[in-house]
């Protein structure tokens, strides 16, 4: 992990305060979600938090029949991530997904302002065949955020044919007690068609909120999972 | 210590550590497993073909 | 589903270096003076019994007459060993409701190797109301009724009702197994399978469970080193039916085995000078390793071959009363 300015909050403070705000969005609880609430936009980490969160920032926009309408401030946040932490020539499969999922969010659920959402950068997906499925399990849990109705349709349909691998991944995944990994990969598996029977992913994940829950980002999966595709108890 | 939300902050680390963040490492692995308690290992049983009683684990990551 | 082919020159080489190895390690096998009173039973009759048990499969399954020849050699020490089952008639008078003398008696009886006086005793003491009295172990009871099958005798309990008690009867969520689940799933195969025999008794319900959930398994029992369960693991794959071949899996357990043959139970090659303990921490991984690279040739053999006509699944070797399916 790079350095610290000296006195600032962590990064990854920062996004597991922003994991838990969303996952209570979730939930239904606490007050109506503006992602302009949770990270403010004059706040110098807001950027890389929203760039590694993806869509998952704008994921309380997904659920249907919000209360309240979403604000310019959102816009301005999500733009203003976009422009600062774009994937270089060298990102690697994961950051470039992830880019997307966060473009593919502001088209799905922010309201087109006065210029357009730039377009989804082209996704490579080789890997999605090609990788052995403990490789393909880890690198699919990094793009969990993409885990949202509607979004990546090409990917989860490519994802589709490798079900069993990435139930395999979540078995090793809980065995060696990696609950973020366990926790993005179930909410992928909750989002695919054809999980196998057996795995038992519902209790998988009411086991994985109960083991791993106390980090933020584990949490807003399982919540995730449950909200959008009803599995977990 | 000092949590400023507005300190600023170096560009470039900030720009690896949202790369990190995105695709971290695999974690090692942590194997604990269920420890018997109570009457089993007294009844010593014999398993056939099962595994020799097992040694403590030393490499408990 | 097809199987995968093997790599046949890596698998023969391990059981030829895991028979070497156990050769040289036949005076450790030796059962002491006191083995029917006062020895530690699993220090002496279980390294034994295994090693009658997966010697005798690799004598009559392997493909290759000299592998055959040298696990038939271990076989018959075995069965001298136990003063042509004399032992048996000594253990079963002194631990008359023990059900290991009974197990172990069946290894070899499946060979056609019996004891007119052990056969007596068994037919008594198996046909008890007591010997019927449900064990603690679901897994342990699948053993007892193999043996009883092999033995000839009645089968004390059902044995699919009993299967369906164990941990791979029920099915568990495969995220949920520890290492002694897992070591009991493996043996629930080994059991309803006869060791691989017959691997037509897999039910397809649990063929796909094992095709779906061991390969995650055998990558964390790999990755912890935990050599005889990863072992038995790909012993288990290579009971299904097109068994998969995972040539990355079998060249670590490769990587595994020593110089001088053995594999060790954990981790790297104990270092110890004590041969009595270097034995114990490596015959159970070793005879392990011989036995799922024997299933797994068997298996490559047969993707090589093809897919074959009408009984698939089962092999040579077959153990009396075949016609009572498990299943």
């Amino acid at each position: 992990m790079a350095e610290q300015t000296q006195g600032a909050v962590p990064l990854s403070a920062v996004i597991a305060d922003a994991a838990t705000g969303v996952a209570l969005a979730l939930r239904g609880e606490g007050d109506p979600y503006a992602l302009s609430g949770i990270l403010r936009q004059s706040d110098a980490l807001t950027s890389a938090a929203v760039r590694v969160l993806g869509a998952d920032a704008l994921a309380p926009y997904a659920v249907e029949h919000r209360a309240a309408p979403v604000g310019a401030d959102d816009e301005a946040v999500v733009r203003q991530a976009l422009a600062a932490y774009p994937p270089g020539a060298d990102a690697s499969q994961v950051s470039v997904w992830s880019y997307r999922g966060l473009i593919e969010a502001s088209h799905a659920f922010l309201p087109a302002g006065a210029q357009p959402w730039p377009a989804p950068p082209e996704a490579e997906a080789a890997w999605v065949a090609g990788d052995p499925w403990p490789k393909l399990s880890h690198r699919v849990s990094q793009v969990a955020a993409l885990a949202l109705p509607g979004l990546a349709p090409g990917l989860a349909e490519q994802l589709a044919a490798r079900t069993d691998d990435l139930a395999r991944g979540f078995v090793r995944a809980v065995r060696r007690r990696d609950w973020l990994q366990a926790a993005g990969l179930g909410r992928w598996l909750a989002r695919l068609p054809d999980a196998p029977s057996t795995l038992g992913l519902d209790s998988g994940l009411a086991f994985i909120r109960q083991m791993g829950g106390a980090d933020p980002r584990v949490a807003l999966h399982v919540v995730a999972a449950q909200r959008f595709y009803g599995r977990g108890w | 210590m000092v949590t400023d939300r507005t300190a600023p902050v170096e560009t470039a680390a900030l720009a690896a550590e949202v790369e990190g963040l995105l695709e971290p490492a695999e974690a090692d692995g942590v194997f604990r497993d269920t420890r018997e308690c109570g009457g089993a290992l007294l009844l010593a049983a014999l398993l056939l073909i099962s595994p020799p009683t097992p040694r403590p684990k030393t490499d408990v990551r | 589903m097809t199987g995968g082919r093997g790599d046949p020159g890596l698998l023969d080489r391990m059981v030829q270096r895991s028979l070497g190895w156990l050769e040289e390690a036949r005076p450790l096998f030796r059962l002491p003076s006191n083995v029917t009173t006062d020895a530690d039973p699993n220090l002496t009759l279980k390294p034994l019994g295994e090693l009658a048990e997966l010697t005798q499969l690799i004598g009559v399954l392997h493909p290759r007459e000299e592998i055959r020849t040298a696990a038939r050699g271990l076989f018959a020490f075995a069965w001298n060993e136990t003063r042509d089952g004399e032992l048996f008639a000594e253990l079963i008078r002194g631990e008359p409701f023990a059900t290991y003398p009974v197990e172990l008696y069946g290894v070899f009886t499946q060979a056609g190797l019996r004891h007119a006086e052990v056969d007596e005793l068994v037919h008594t003491t198996t046909r008890l109301r007591g010997w019927r009295v449900a064990r603690e172990d679901h897994t342990r009871t699948l053993g007892v009724l193999n043996a009883e099958r092999r033995i000839g005798l009645r089968q004390h309990a059902d044995f699919g009702a009993v299967l369906a008690l164990t941990g791979l009867g029920g099915l568990p969520e495969p995220w949920a197994l520890d290492r002694k689940s897992a070591y009991g799933v493996t043996h629930d195969v080994f059991h309803l399978t006869d060791w691989g025999r017959n691997r037509q008794r897999l039910p397809p319900e649990l063929a796909d469970y094992l095709r779906l959930w061991v390969p995650s398994w055998l990558e964390n029992w790999l990755e912890e080193q935990l050599w005889d369960l990863a072992g038995e693991l790909l012993a288990v794959t290579a009971c299904l039916p097109a068994a998969p071949y995972d040539p990355v899996a079998w060249q670590r357990l490769a990587d595994a085995q020593a110089a001088d043959g053995s594999v060790p139970e954990m981790g790297a090659a104990p270092a110890t000078g004590d041969p009595a303990e270097a034995f114990t921490a490596c015959y159970h991984s070793t005879l392990v390793t011989a036995f799922a690279a024997t299933l797994a040739r068997i298996a490559s053999d047969e993707a090589e071959a093809g897919p074959p006509a009408g009984d698939t699944a089962s092999v040579g070797g077959r153990t009396p009363c075949e016609s009572e399916t498990a299943l």
